[in-house]
């Protein structure tokens, strides 16, 4: 890498970490406290017993617990922990950074100014693809969480993960049992480490209540939920940082591509492609993106439609963070899927505009 | 791995962490980064980062409760990390300590030519049309500071839009204006090596997402000042739209060019 290369790596990694790292903050701070404040369970109690109307439910959760794409999947993970079905987690994984007001109000503001004509009528663009990116990342997220509630979970979720929704206990920390010198008696009492720095799911045959004793920082719990907390954003930062280091690596040229995307600007077919995959590569928040998409004038309003709803969905740094929950080969076809229907309802959308430019 | 010192190691990666971003937003170097609406956000996460970092810290050796029984049905472990905590050391800190060393708060040329830097102009201003100034020569003037040489103080981005705003381009086509900006080598078009090139960024978010907002100097039969590369200079000339190669250029026929320094914001940002 030259000098000037590192340079630039340098200034995008930390420009994207700055923006990005706040929100992975909100994200695992609530997901900390949801670990130990909330009860299994119960947000599993406010879903309808119909397994389709708590798949719409959970895609319309958004709008009321509004969070971006980096923050939505620490919560997430300990969502489906708490018990939340993973249909339902997934399509408030795919809908929340696009439906909720944040997006909507970005997405508004970018595309206010021109026109379009819809059903013969003159519209504003803003209100078109303000509701036509909400209305379809609803929909998209709520047909995978639909397909998703008949796949059996060991096909979707990391191992770890089935194992402690199941009551196993993980893989990971068998190893860490009591034969490996862990130094607290099976009265559990009085660990050296306190509660959760290991798992209790192995069967030592007796319930251990931990009977909260304030801590010299206050509230054992807060202390816990901090823990929690810490733990889940190391675990997202480096995944983040990953993601983020190859973002920054495309964004400022170091890898190649941007050339031959204007070359396809024009493609019925392949702009929306070509935008799913930039929204791939940029791994831009959805919160903001509308803006960069506003700006991609040689592309259509299909294909923008495209950028705005996969890019949330599915991005470099999202690829990363989506392995702590998901198995890579759900995530591929998950990938897939997202990426045939986005793209063939952008081109449906662009034909429909296209027919209406059109008309006598 | 001892949990305890699991736990001093994450804290300490997340101080380091809260470090940096408070540091930057501190030196008044995240301006150079964020938009300012992401700044006060970058604040607040560096003060988060900090205060999770230090109480899990100062906690570390503590007894803490969950509340929550884990023996029926919840037999997850809130401490165990995905990987060795000596790995996610390596991924967490490395990327950014690097990034620190190396960072010199903007892009080379070479990258920005990656985010149009050396584009034609966009036709279509879309969005950004509706922030130029109301379309008379009398609001013009009006909005417009007029400097002692006679030169009316122009926006860089209000030029550059000037091309996808026919009534905003016919009007001050072939006005007096001075503005500001970096700046570079024109590559193209550009056999008499009389001609530079003009830019600012606009940025939406942070740095990563900016957009060159260029224009053409022309110094004709000028001798050209000697400044470097990149360097930010105030210039002064006539504006005009020439089509060039079949596209419309915005192209100052530059009067003067002298040096100036940075101003505290950089770029352009979508709220100014």
């Amino acid at each position: 890498m030259t000098g000037e290369a590192k340079q630039d790596f340098a200034f995008a990694f930390l420009s994207i970490l700055f923006e990005g790292a706040p929100f992975i903050l909100l994200g695992t701070l609530i997901s900390g406290f949801i670990d130990i404040y909330m009860p299994p369970g119960m947000m599993d109690r406010f879903l309808p017993r119909n397994k389709f109307l708590a798949v719409l439910m959970a895609g319309l959760m958004g709008a009321v617990f509004p969070v971006c794409e980096c923050a939505v999947v620490p919560v997430i993970r300990r969502l489906v922990r708490k018990g939340l079905p993973v249909s339902c987690a997934l399509t408030y994984m795919l809908a929340a950074p696009i439906v909720n007001p944040i997006t909507a109000l970005s997405t508004w503001k970018a595309f206010s100014g021109p026109t379009m004509l819809v059903h013969g009528e003159s519209m504003a663009a803003n209100l078109v693809m303000t509701v036509s990116r909400l209305g379809l990342g609803f929909a998209v997220a709520v047909l995978l969480g639909w397909v998703i509630s008949r796949i059996p979970l060991v096909m979707i979720l990391r191992q770890r993960l089935v194992d402690e929704i199941q009551g196993k206990p993980a893989a990971k920390h068998e190893e860490h049992d009591h034969h490996k010198g862990c130094d607290h008696g099976h009265e559990h009492h009085h660990h050296e480490h306190g509660c959760c720095g290991h798992d209790h799911g192995h069967d030592h045959g007796h319930h251990h209540e931990h009977a909260p004793a304030m801590t010299a920082m206050g509230n054992p719990r807060l202390v816990a939920a901090f823990r929690s907390a810490i733990k889940d954003f190391v675990d997202v930062g480096v995944y983040f940082s990953i993601g983020v280091a190859i973002t920054a690596l495309f964004n400022t040229g170091i890898a190649p591509g941007a050339t031959w995307l204007d070359s396809l600007a024009n493609r019925q077919v392949l702009a929306p492609s070509a935008l799913m995959v930039l929204a791939f590569v940029l791994s831009l928040c959805s919160t903001s993106d509308a803006f960069i998409a506003a700006t991609l004038d040689k592309f259509t309003y299909g294909a923008k439609l495209a950028f705005l709803v996969f890019g949330p969905m599915l991005d470099l740094k999202l690829l990363f963070l989506y392995q702590t929950v998901l198995r890579r080969g759900f995530i591929v076809w998950m990938a897939l899927g997202l990426f045939v229907v986005i793209g063939a309802a952008a081109v449906a959308f662009q034909w429909y505009l296209n027919s209406q430019v059109t008309l006598p | 791995m001892n949990i305890k010192f699991q736990r001093i190691l994450f804290s300490l990666i997340v101080l380091v962490w809260a470090a940096v971003m408070l540091y930057f937003y501190a030196s008044g170097r995240i301006g150079k980064y964020l938009a300012p609406d992401f700044r006060p956000l970058a604040l607040y996460g560096g003060l988060g980062l900090a205060v999770m970092g230090m109480f899990v810290l100062l906690t570390a050796g503590e007894e803490a409760s969950c509340g929550h029984d884990h023996s029926e049905g919840d037999p997850h472990d809130h401490e165990a990390s995905e990987m060795h905590p000596l790995t996610s050391v390596c991924f967490m800190l490395l990327p950014v300590l690097f990034a620190v060393a190396y960072t010199k708060d903007g892009f080379s040329v070479q990258a920005l030519s990656r985010k149009a830097l050396f584009d034609a102009p966009l036709s279509n201003s879309m969005f950004l049309a509706q922030d130029l100034p109301p379309l008379t020569m009398e609001q013009i003037e009006k909005t417009h500071r007029k400097n002692e040489a006679g030169f009316y103080e122009f926006n860089l981005m209000e030029l550059y839009f000037a091309v996808g705003d026919p009534e905003l381009q016919k009007l001050i086509d072939g006005m007096k204006v001075e503005t500001e900006g970096r700046l570079v080598m024109e590559k193209e078009n550009n056999e008499s090596g009389k001609r530079r090139r003009l830019y600012r960024l606009f940025i939406t978010c942070c740095a990563a997402d900016a957009r060159a907002v260029p224009i053409i100097l022309d110094f004709g039969d000028q001798e050209i000042p000697t400044i470097e590369e990149n360097a930010w200079v105030k210039v002064s000339g006539t504006v005009t739209f020439p089509v060039e190669r079949g596209v419309a250029q915005v192209v100052l026929q530059t009067a003067t060019c002298e040096p100036k320094d940075a101003p505290w914001e950089e770029s352009f940002m979508r709220n100014n």
